[in-house]
């Protein structure tokens, strides 16, 4: 059944099914969660335990409900994920809880192949009441709550302690930076410089003094922000070209491979390699995600994090632009299915799994942030120290990228922009207008170019 | 005679059928996907009406009278009599009299407000969350946010709104979650200056490729028929080899061939030469190595056609000919070209036929990388109807690319019968008239 709100005819007849003694039940829920490893595991584990607790709950209610839950992550990529889900559901056989990025809201809302949490839940209760508005508001599109957020995390600025010893920084000058960045002080342009004086020391190999991520994702968004872009319009719901603040933004990526600080043909780099050399000291500065914490100090064998690398928000680029950070939270989503109940089911598995102490253990297992307040009374929580310094430094500066249909189009474009830029093919000004004309012909009236 | 015979027709059944499944089956497809707007967000099966609140912008434009978007835009829950009724006959007369009692004639905005009215009841308490949700629909008279299956049910929802039947035709058009027809995907796709280069990407690939593959399939197949055959043989195993290997595997192989850290670098490293990614460096790296793990797997198939046509040339032409005092380029010039027209018609057709649309070692080696230089035709039809990180693939503009390519194929195809003479190629033999 699709419509998500009741209709007057149909209150009546449900209200008077739910007074019937209630049967043995049993129901399978399936969870996709794409974009998972063995470290996300407690995205399905936690329903698993949540489940466990319903099933508690209506016994003592006298009811028996017997939940199986079937927990699939094992995805190419997202790219196989999205498409499978998407099939699935087309096939009228979605699986019934989905982890996924927030900004599969907006078509899935949309193609009605997902139904709104609020349908189901009491947001003014426990737990739903603890989790940080912020991104509660993620989690919405068009006024409507669809999801809950998952977890949270933050994609950081890294700095490599030694090297910037190397470079004439005293400890307290790399403790400082932070502070400094977030002020607006220490800007992208002094990444440059800082860098290139790496680079130039031989302390790093050229290409090696600032290090991004190889791959599309919304860490790029940030550099538009730090050179004053700003992606949605509040007022109207538009998405924003800002033809300046992208093209300083384009610039800087190029005059980082002028410098010799970033290879060329950085982009598509493997993920493995990034990950070795970075987590080592290979590189003077690079940029990721707060998640990484776990995959330096565990697969890659940095055993001194907080000894080796400093981490802040990324660096305002200009005085138009602010230091910056985007959280990308995923989100739990529950999708239409013929039986309500199922739906009902399934969107009470997601808010017991949302309780603070739930909740914690994917956060501190998967080096995420966490979503409610009280997590901070989690000695689980509180004691790890990547989780507390993180949330404090960043999660209170994170804006998210907007749940908007055409948001896919825009972060292709702009990425290809860059793309180009960065390994020469074209000019960043060039680069810039060939986004502006494929914008407004994708886009059209859903874009305000300034 | 010619008469209908129905073992013949047997025979032939299995290619039809994965003739109509695995050709005319997506074709039609194409076509028909190419002219709609089919996204993630309007699903591929159909649609509902669904007015949202990013869907009042566009109906502010187009052009619906004031009344009509005050009451879109403004409904929201009131605890009037017929709800306070309808709420007396879901539950009982008790719980509508305390919440009349409460808040009879408020309104509120949300949904959640609404609930939270609920809340309030203390005698009658209503204490599961989705009853509440559910008696709170009773005080709404909104369209907005509500999936109607259909037209009709979306209309009446509307006339019960009091809309004229003026609007209702524009919010109707609007409300509709579903595909339509359209023509735009066209438009676009010619209006991009992107398209433009992947258009030229195209050709200059195809071009390329197709010229090694054929030439480098001649090469080998001529120069081994001059060596004996055990040496032969193994030579063509080796040169096979990139056809049977694995996609993944062959690209991998590449990568350890020209990434920084890879053989090449390593082996100019003893020459002075820094490392560099010898794939993606520039864009006539990223070329030169397209057009070669192409051409390597296509030149393999030309190679083993060309081997066996020349092996079917009389050997007495060859012998007479050196009788005659023929050196070696001779005999390749006059005798064995001239008798591989057919092997090379072929192999030259379905090698662009196949190019045109083959994309699988490009998405593996460069992924249209560096900054888009080698993004081709069929590569940019994959990454927009399959690859989006945001999440709403387009479907319809991808098919769009690919209904181009159709096309293109089928006008190729013909060209090429024609040019090469394709009757006389397969006409009877003489003997049999």
């Amino acid at each position: 059944m699709t419509t998500f709100k009741f209709k007057r005819a149909t209150a009546a007849l449900l209200l008077s099914t739910i007074a019937l003694p209630a049967l043995a039940e049993d129901v399978t829920i399936t969870v996709w969660a794409g974009g998972s490893n063995d470290a996300d595991a407690y995205r399905i584990d936690a329903i698993e335990i949540a489940a466990d607790m319903l099933e508690r709950e209506a016994a003592i209610e006298g009811r028996e409900l017997n939940i199986t839950v079937e927990g699939k992550r094992d995805f190419g990529g997202w790219e196989e994920f999205k498409q499978g889900v998407t099939l699935a559901a087309e096939a009228g056989t979605a699986p019934n809880i989905v982890v996924t990025s927030h900004l599969d809201i907006a078509p899935w809302s949309q193609a009605g192949y997902i139904v709104p949490a609020e349908d189901y839940l009491d947001f003014d209760a426990w737990p739903l009441n603890d989790i940080y508005p912020n991104l509660l508001e993620i989690a919405a599109y068009n006024g409507i709550q669809w999801g809950l957020p998952q977890d949270a995390e933050s994609r950081p600025f890294f700095f490599w302690k030694d090297t910037m010893r190397g470079i004439g920084y005293s400890d307290e000058d790399i403790a400082a930076l932070p502070d400094k960045i977030a002020s607006g002080e220490y800007t992208l342009q002094n990444v440059l410089e800082d860098a290139k004086k790496a680079v130039d020391a031989g302390l790093v190999e050229e290409g090696y003094g600032f290090y991004p991520r190889p791959s599309n994702g919304p860490d790029y968004a940030q550099f538009y922000q730090s050179f004053g872009g700003q992606l949605q319009d509040p007022e109207t719901g538009k998405l924003v070209l800002d033809k300046a603040a992208m093209e300083a933004f384009y610039q800087f990526f190029a005059d980082a491979v002028d410098a010799g600080i970033t290879r060329k043909n950085h982009l598509g780099t493997d993920w493995g390699q990034w990950y070795s050399e970075v987590a080592n000291g290979k590189a003077a500065t690079w940029h990721g995600g707060t998640w990484h914490y776990a995959r330096y100090t565990g697969k890659e064998g940095n055993e001194d994090f907080f000894g080796t690398i400093e981490f802040s928000l990324i660096p305002a680029g200009n005085e138009n632009g602010r230091a910056n950070t985007i959280t990308h939270p995923l989100v739990y989503l529950v999708t239409d299915q013929e039986n309500d109940d199922h739906e009902d089911i399934a969107a009470q598995l997601v808010k017991i799994a949302s309780e603070p102490r739930l909740n914690s253990l994917h956060a501190i297992k998967s080096a995420h942030l966490g979503i409610g307040q009280q997590q901070s009374n989690i000695e689980l929580y509180a004691n790890d120290r990547w989780a507390s310094e993180a949330t404090e430094r960043l999660l209170v500066s994170a804006n998210a990228q907007p749940n908007n249909l055409d948001y896919g189009a825009f972060s292709e474009a702009m990425f290809k922009g860059l793309e180009a830029a960065w390994t020469g093919v074209k000019t960043p000004a060039d680069a810039v207008a060939e986004l502006e004309s494929e914008l407004n012909a994708k886009l059209g009236d859903n874009l305000i170019v300034r | 005679m010619p008469r209908f015979n129905a073992l013949g027709f047997g025979f032939l059944a299995p290619a039809m059928i994965v003739v109509t499944l695995f050709f005319l089956a997506p074709v039609i497809l194409t076509v028909f996907f190419a002219f709609t707007n089919m996204s993630t967000s309007t699903g591929i099966t159909g649609g509902e009406y669904l007015l949202t609140q990013s869907d009042l912008r566009e109906v502010k434009a187009s052009g619906v009278s004031e009344e009509t978007y005050d009451k879109l835009e403004n409904a929201g829950y009131v605890v009037d009599e017929t709800g306070l009724a309808l709420l007396a006959e879901a539950r009982d007369q008790a719980t509508a009299d305390e919440l009349a009692d409460l808040h009879a004639g408020a309104q509120f905005s949300s949904r959640r407000d609404m609930e939270r009215a609920l809340k309030d009841l203390r005698a009658n308490r209503i204490r599961s969350t989705r009853d509440r949700k559910a008696l709170a629909e009773l005080f709404t008279s909104s369209v907005m946010d509500e999936r109607f299956q259909t037209e009709e049910e979306f209309r009446a929802a509307l006339t019960a709104a009091s809309i004229p039947e003026a609007d209702q035709n524009i919010l109707v058009k609007v409300a509709y979650t579903g595909w339509v027809w359209t023509t735009e995907n066209m438009k676009l796709l010619f209006s991009l200056d992107s398209s433009w280069r992947y258009a030229m990407n195209t050709l200059f690939y195809v071009v390329f490729t197709l010229t090694f593959n054929v030439g480098f399939g001649l090469f080998l197949a001529i120069s081994t028929f001059y060596l004996p055959s055990g040496i032969a043989n193994t030579f063509r195993t080796i040169w096979f080899l990139p056809r049977i290997l694995p996609p993944v595997l062959y690209v991998l192989m590449w990568y350890w061939l020209t990434w920084d850290t890879g053989i090449i670098s390593s082996f100019m490293s003893w020459f002075g030469v820094a490392p560099r990614n010898w794939m993606l460096d520039t864009a006539t790296n990223a070329w030169i190595v397209v057009i070669l793990i192409n051409g390597f797997v296509g030149a393999s198939l030309g190679m083993i056609l060309f081997s066996s046509a020349i092996r079917t040339i009389p050997a007495s032409m060859l012998y007479a000919s050196e009788v005659d005092g023929a050196n070696r380029w001779q005999q390749i010039r006059y005798i064995i070209l001239p008798q591989l027209r057919w092997p090379i018609l072929f192999t030259s057709s379905y090698q662009t036929l196949s190019l045109l649309t083959s994309f699988e070692y490009i998405l593996l080696a460069t992924d249209g990388g560096p900054g888009g230089a080698t993004e081709v035709w069929a590569l940019a039809a994959y990454h927009t109807a399959l690859n989006n990180y945001g999440g709403n693939l387009q479907y319809g503009l991808g098919a769009a690319y690919a209904l181009v390519l159709v096309v293109i194929g089928i006008v190729t195809s013909a060209l090429y019968l024609r040019f090469f003479n394709f009757k006389d190629l397969v006409a009877k033999p003489r003997i049999e008239q």
